[in-house]
């Protein structure tokens, strides 16, 4: 296999970019990351359960996710649950999304379409 | 911690919008996402964000199908390892496809049994669905009015004759309309179909027409399909036409409204045609007085209470008063909103009260009924109707429980297999899913099937079905058949696995692989399940050829009531003299040429006619005085009233019993005479000798002498009983549209042209219409009994056979299963005889056990055939004695069959097992 570069998978859809920030603090099961991304978007993103796990499925087929088979939390343990967690690639990845949607923001920034942000 | 079930439903409808996606995907993410949902906050169903929420679901399934199509379109060898299959991931819908998968390749192997399931289903599930689509047709669907449900009809009670739906004067109807407190709107018909004489340049046709309320297709929320209905303002000298009619004579020429027609005693213009859906009045609506039997309507004409037709139709007074005496409108109303029939009659009859304290004359003794229209119109075949749908479920339930039979034969052979399934480790509930997944199966093919027998049954039903069933016309297979059928199927398919699957789930897998011989293990289970089938299948058989046999018997006894008079070689028409014969003079002349010449035809004994022909008209009625007695208002009574022309009684072969029958001398400037039948002689002077009374019709009419007594006549129907009758002479008053009868020496069928041509030789204006043989009326009378006896007769002959088959079919199963114990007692030298009645008597106690729980329930239903029997009690001993012996004699002689092959088993052959 060809030496892994990140910049193959941008843009990321929202929906990844959206999952993969919410997996950066940590192993999060499927529901727990729902409710990351609505809390997250003040509830401006909904994501639907169909959307989100086809999100996931393409993730893990690319390796940018991996699966956890246990529990982290041992006294929350759910047999069904499964917890999804980001992979090297997936930081790698995420990294280069956020490095170019700086460069969109920053470039919007320039041009006055965007207030400068407060330190 | 799981999260909660949401509600079935909810549950189900996230199932099937699982569906949409990929198997593998759903293996993979089925579980989770099931779970994400049941945590989401509940959004009531229906509102849109939960609509909006199963939409992505299912749009996000579809989306991944066609992710995994392109995939493995364009990189088949790619296999995602999520995609791998994982087995506690198996899921619901992965099951049910295994089963059906695994049922599929059972059914291809046995294609006998698979046959013989599927299309004893398909029978069943395609009658039933087709009895229910008449059922359906007219009884449940609402009539073609708006609004349907509020409609009611209203009607004079004539409570001294227990006429409660009798027809209302004018005068009375216009009092009920204005005074009443509950109807939104009251409408007057005429009860009964005026014949009118369409003349067209080719000569004059007959047309049917009625007349009715100008507001009445307001009130029934009904508008012309062209041009415009009958509204308020309209006057005699329009009419609207049926779509019926507008085709046939018209050829839906559109430019018909505005023409003229000429209907020979007055001409009217075509204001508007109805749509084709739009029936009114239904033949029950019509009340007892009329003139012809036809219900078909061609035309509707607005009906007036002045001016030269209200004087025509006897609708005023001498005094130039709406009449009050004369009983001949129909009259429909809708309740105010909230208003039962109930009240609304309450009221009505309050109104009659004060109707009756203030026109005693007219009024004493008459009430007021009200009718909901729906059963006005269709009540009269409703517990007929229901007896046909309760009667094919019944045998939908033995043809299922004969399939039940079948798939628990075949589970017994499946035995080793289903054991295996449960030794390696499928639990109770699985193998029970198996199961109803498999009849379920059977069902939905027979089902589909049953929709193609469903389409023949309805056709068949409709050729069958006697032509006064009302709303015949309108039976149609809508969604509502089609919903009923499926639920058939899934309620049949369920019935017939829930047996088999709960034997075989209690199957013990050690003792069955062990054991080598049939039918060890579970055995007693089975043969309990068997016995259970076999008493269940004769119980039901008991009520439906108990049912079909009261049923004939009532026909027998009906057809075998004496009419009265001679059916046999009579031929009958009715016809209406032309319009110019104005005089009575006229008329007799007319009359005296035209019997004449019918007298003279060959092959024509005797010739007669009268205004009201046994079983082959309506009847009309007269409120007649004695001479001698006080008029007072209890002794006025109402009888039938008739006129005899020529040699009517002769002609019908109804004997004078005493006295005379009129003759030519009887003429107008005679005496008037009457002749009576025996019921009004009973009636009137039951004690004394009714010839040379005298009686009269009301203040104003000649008094008549009494100068023959005649045999009673069965007049609307076999059944009936026999109302008095009065009969005058018909040159003292010749009418215009009478009945004619003719005897003839053979075949009176054959006679129809050779009459008809007569009659056009006679006077080209003058149409024959409803030239029918006597026989053909009479049958026509019982055809509504006919139809529900030969369906339920072909029931109870289904019933008989299906048990037949279920006895036949449980004990050459329990008989296999004791071939060895047959063949060990054979060879300890067990007498053949006594080893055969044995198993007979095993068959024959099951069969007196279902026979005893089937007269059991069919006691306290009888009640409900009642309505349908007619000299034969419900619970007619000799009916149910001949049914238990037909019953037992056929499950012995079901039982015999395989008795007699295990006799010639071979002692040493079934020995050869152990």
């Amino acid at each position: 296999m060809d030496k892994f570069r990140p910049d193959t998978f941008l843009p990321l859809t929202p929906v990844a970019f959206e999952i993969l920030i919410a997996l950066a603090d940590g192993e999060r099961h499927g529901y727990s990351i729902l409710q990351e991304v609505e809390s997250r978007s003040g509830g401006t993103i909904a994501l639907h359960a169909g959307t989100l796990y086809r999100a996931l499925a393409r993730l893990l087929e690319s390796d940018l996710i991996g699966e956890l088979n246990e529990s982290p939390d041992p006294s929350s343990a759910d047999e069904r649950r499964r917890y999804y967690r980001l992979t090297t690639r997936g930081i790698a990845v995420a990294r280069a999304e956020a490095t170019r949607l700086e460069g969109q923001v920053a470039a919007a920034r320039a041009r006055r379409l965007l207030k400068v942000a407060r330190a | 911690m799981n999260a909660p079930r949401r509600s079935w439903i909810v549950e189900a409808l996230f199932s099937l919008g699982l569906l949409a996606y990929p198997r593998a995907f759903r293996r993979r993410f089925g579980d989770e996402m099931r779970d994400d949902f049941r945590r989401i906050p509940l959004v009531p169903l229906g509102t849109p964000g939960a609509v909006r929420t199963l939409r992505t679901l299912f749009l996000n399934g579809i989306a991944e199908r066609w992710v995994a199509v392109v995939r493995w379109s364009f990189f088949p060898n790619f296999t995602p390892h999520l995609y791998e299959p994982a087995g506690r991931h198996f899921m619901f819908w992965d099951t049910l496809r295994a089963d059906i998968r695994h049922t599929l390749r059972l059914a291809i192997k046995t294609p006998v049994f698979t046959g013989l399931t599927v299309t004893a289903l398909a029978l069943g599930i395609g009658a039933t669905s087709a009895i229910f689509a008449v059922v359906n047709g007219v009884l449940f669907r609402p009539l073609p009015y708006s609004d349907a449900q509020r409609l009611v009809n209203v009607w004079s009670n004539n409570t001294l004759e227990r006429h409660p739906r009798n027809p209302i004067s004018p005068a009375n109807f216009l009092d009920y309309q204005q005074m009443n407190t509950t109807l939104d709107a009251l409408e007057p018909y005429y009860t009964f179909v005026t014949p009118q004489q369409y003349r067209t340049d080719a000569g004059s046709e007959l047309t049917y027409s009625v007349m009715v309320g100008n507001n009445l297709f307001n009130m029934l929320g009904r508008s012309a399909a062209l041009g415009r209905a009958l509204n308020a303002n309209d006057a005699p000298g329009v009419l609207v036409l049926s779509d019926g009619y507008w085709r046939r004579r018209f050829g839906a020429d559109p430019s018909i409204i505005g023409r003229t027609l000429d209907l020979s005693q007055f001409t009217a213009q075509v204001v508007g045609v109805m749509p084709p859906d739009f029936v009114f009045p239904y033949g029950n609506m019509f009340g007892p007085s009329g003139f012809t039997r036809v219900t078909s309507v061609d035309m509707w004409l607005p009906l007036a209470y002045s001016g030269p037709q209200a004087a025509a139709h006897r609708m005023l007074t001498s005094a130039g008063q709406v009449t009050r005496s004369i009983h001949w409108f129909g009259s429909i109303g809708r309740l105010k909103s909230g208003v039962t029939a109930a009240t609304a009659e309450a009221d009505l009859k309050t109104v009659a009260a004060q109707l009756e304290h203030t026109y005693p004359a007219t009024n004493k003794g008459w009430s007021a009924t009200v009718v909901p229209t729906i059963d006005q119109t269709v009540g009269s075949v409703r517990s007929a109707l229901l007896l046909l749908l309760g009667g094919i479920a019944a045998v939908l339930l033995m043809a299922a429980v004969n399939v039940a039979n079948l798939m628990l034969a075949r589970s017994v052979a499946r035995e080793k297999e289903l054991a295996t399934r449960a030794a390696l480790g499928a639990g109770r509930g699985r193998l029970i899913q198996q199961c109803l997944t498999e009849s379920l199966m059977f069902a939905f093919a027979g089902g589909g099937a049953g929709l193609i027998v469903m389409q023949l049954g309805i056709q068949g039903l409709l050729a069958m079905a006697p032509a006064d069933l009302p709303r015949i016309d309108e039976v149609t297979v809508d969604l509502r058949v089609l919903s009923v059928t499926l639920v058939t199927a899934i309620v049949t398919g369920i019935v017939v696995g829930l047996l088999p699957a709960f034997s075989s789930a209690t199957i013990d897998p050690r003792a069955t692989l062990q054991d080598h011989s049939r039918g060890a293990a579970g055995g007693t289970n089975r043969r309990r399940a068997r016995g259970i089938l076999v008493v269940a299948e004769v119980a039901l058989a008991v009520a439906l050829t108990t049912g079909a046999g009261l049923l004939i018997r009532s026909f027998v006894s009906v057809m075998n009531v004496d009419p009265g008079f001679k059916p046999e070689h009579l031929l009958t028409w009715q016809m209406n003299i032309p319009t110019r014969l104005t005089s009575p003079d006229d008329r007799r002349a007319f009359y005296r040429d035209f019997f004449a010449r019918m007298q003279a035809l060959p092959g024509v004994e005797k010739v007669g006619g009268t205004t009201r022909l046994p079983l082959g008209s309506t009847s009309v009625s007269t409120v007649i005085e004695v001479d001698g007695r006080p008029t007072s208002d209890a002794a006025q009574s109402e009888v039938e009233f008739r006129r005899a022309m020529h040699d009517y009684f002769d002609a019908m072969g109804i004997p004078v019993l005493r006295g005379r029958g009129f003759t030519s001398d009887d003429g107008p400037m005679a005496p008037g005479v009457a002749i009576i039948n025996q019921a009004m002689a009973k009636r009137f002077w039951p004690n004394a000798d009714p010839l040379n009374q005298h009686i009269r019709m009301g203040a104003t009419q000649p008094w008549l002498t009494v100068v023959g007594i005649i045999g009673d006549v069965r007049h609307t129907a076999l059944e009936e009983v026999p109302r008095p009758e009065l009969y005058v002479n018909y040159l003292q008053n010749p009418p215009v549209g009478p009945f004619i009868v003719i005897r003839t020496a053979g075949d009176p069928g054959a006679l129809a042209e050779t009459v008809r041509s007569e009659a056009r030789a006679l006077d080209k204006e003058l149409p024959l219409y409803d030239i029918r043989t006597m026989q053909a009326l009479r049958s026509e009378t019982v055809a509504q009994r006919r139809f529900v006896m030969i369906l339920v007769g072909v029931f109870g002959a289904l019933a008989l056979g299906l048990a037949a088959i279920g006895v036949y079919g449980v004990m050459t199963v329990i008989v296999g299963e004791r071939t060895r114990e047959v063949g060990v007692r054979l060879a300890l030298g067990a007498e053949p005889k006594a080893l055969l009645l044995m198993i007979v008597g095993q068959a024959a106690k099951l069969a007196a056990l279902g026979v005893l729980i089937g007269v059991a329930v069919v006691i306290p239903a009888a009640s409900l055939l009642s309505s349908q029997l007619y000299g034969v009690d419900a619970l007619d001993p000799s009916t149910f004695v001949a049914v238990i012996a037909v019953l037992m004699a056929t499950a012995g002689l079901a039982a015999l069959m395989p008795a007699c092959r295990a006799m010639r088993v071979d002692p040493v052959t079934a020995l050869r097992y152990e």
